[in-house]
């Protein structure tokens, strides 16, 4: 299933679909141009009410990761996000001062972080090979 | 900019049965397209309050407003923009499962066939089939078809899911639920009051936890789920003794405490990890967890 949910996280049901969903576009298994499920239908999977799926479908919208298109659904964008280069700069370096600040907590070093960044986009370059291959049988 | 009324306001509803108090001081307001929970233990007043709404019952003193409408006063008005189905349900046993749809769609303006054929299909309803000879689940089944049908703006169910079984309760939360929010999406309005609390997790955008006839806990799901956690931390011998005046509840089991916290998981947090635990962890509490702890 595309979206699991954890009702004991503390976060909002939302911004679980929201993030589950821009991950899943991240490493690939969802590809741009493909279908989001119906509203209707990942509500009932879910067992959650069709307001939360709408308002993650409109968050995931306003940023650019889906778009909707008349008598189709919602569908993935190509990688393009609406923000200027500079915003978006500075929306990821938000994110990135937060692992610094955890990793100080963590007493993880700058060697360690680094490394570990690294780490982390392999996995993802990886993650996105094995999803180009699942969806290309026999290429 | 939002002047349309809320579709359900109650305010300082007092009901007694002779001089027992069933509702002592309840207000509640439920917006457009919200899906709101009432729960409460038996007896909170649950039943009583969805009467007042429902004109089945006259409030002692205290308001009742349903589409900005008196219920009492604007009978007609407001019960034809709502679908009540109760914890109860009885139909004329000689009548088919089709005779009883048309029966109810004849005291309605509009009445919707095609939803009515597909929850039909989905819960094995045989239109041939005598009412009387259903079972509890399938004439509850058959109740929220009907409610449903008639597209209604306020959905006004009473312990929905009470006596029927697990595999029909989860279709009734996946199908009926979806199919009448589906009608009209942001507009239909579900006000449920279930004890079955854990079913309709992931459906209630908000809620009211009602004890001895008042409201002891009025809030969006989300937000109490961000409120409410059980703090866990493991310490390598017995966990000190120190009083968490700021806690809902301590519970100490061997070198574990159990810490339920309402709103300040941050600051008691801070003050366990000056002990020194071995291992923490904090997860939110479940909405039926969030009402144990409500409803004490």
């Amino acid at each position: 299933m595309l979206v699991q949910l954890n009702f004991k996280s503390g976060k909002p049901v939302y911004l679980q679909v929201v993030d589950q969903v821009r991950s899943a576009a991240a490493s690939g298994v969802l590809r741009p141009g493909e279908l989001l499920p119906p509203i209707r239908v990942l509500a009932e999977q879910l067992r959650i009410n069709r307001n939360t799926v709408a308002k993650a479908y409109t968050e995931l919208e306003s940023q650019g990761v889906i778009e909707t298109v008349a008598g189709k659904g919602c569908l993935v964008s190509e990688n393009n996000s609406p923000f200027k280069k500079e915003v978006r700069r500075k929306l990821l370096a938000d994110d990135i001062d937060a692992a610094i600040v955890q990793s100080h907590h963590l007493q993880v070093d700058e060697k360690d972080f680094l490394r570990l960044v690294q780490e982390r986009l392999e996995v993802f370059a990886e993650k996105n090979r094995i999803n180009a291959d699942k969806k290309q049988p026999g290429a | 900019m939002n002047t349309e009324p809320p579709v359900i306001e109650i305010n300082h509803l007092v009901r007694k049965y002779g001089k027992a108090e069933a509702v002592n001081g309840l207000s509640i307001r439920v917006e457009a397209g919200k899906c709101h929970g009432f729960f409460g233990r038996n007896g909170a007043g649950k039943t009583t309050t969805i009467k007042c709404l429902l004109n089945l019952l006259q409030p002692t003193s205290g308001q009742v407003r349903v589409f900005g409408l008196d219920p009492h006063a604007d009978e007609v008005a407001v019960k034809s923009r709502l679908a009540y189905v109760p914890d109860y349900v009885a139909f004329y046993p000689w009548m088919t499962v089709r005779d009883t749809l048309d029966y109810l769609a004849s005291f309605r303006k509009e009445w919707n066939r095609t939803t009515e054929k597909e929850l039909l299909g989905q819960f094995r309803l045989q239109p041939d089939q005598k009412a009387g000879a259903l079972s509890k689940g399938q004439k509850t089944q058959l109740a929220l078809v009907g409610a449903v049908c008639a597209d209604p703006e306020l959905l006004v169910l009473d312990e929905p899911t009470s006596g029927l079984d697990p595999i029909v309760r989860r279709e009734f939360i996946e199908t009926v639920i979806g199919t009448y929010q589906e009608g009209a999406p942001g507009r239909r309005t579900v006000f449920v009051s279930t004890h079955l609390i854990a079913e309709f997790e992931g459906l209630i955008d908000e809620f009211t936890i009602v004890e001895n006839g008042r409201a002891v806990l009025a809030i969006g799901a989300d937000e109490a789920r961000s409120r409410y956690k059980k703090i866990r931390a493991r310490f390598a011998g017995t966990p000190p003794a120190i009083d968490f005046v700021d806690a809902d509840k301590v519970r100490q089991e061997g070198r574990e405490l159990d810490i339920t916290v309402n709103g300040n998981s941050e600051a008691v947090l801070e003050r366990l990890k000056l002990l020194r635990p071995e291992s923490v962890s904090v997860d939110s509490l479940t909405l039926e967890e969030i009402f144990v702890a409500a409803a004490k």
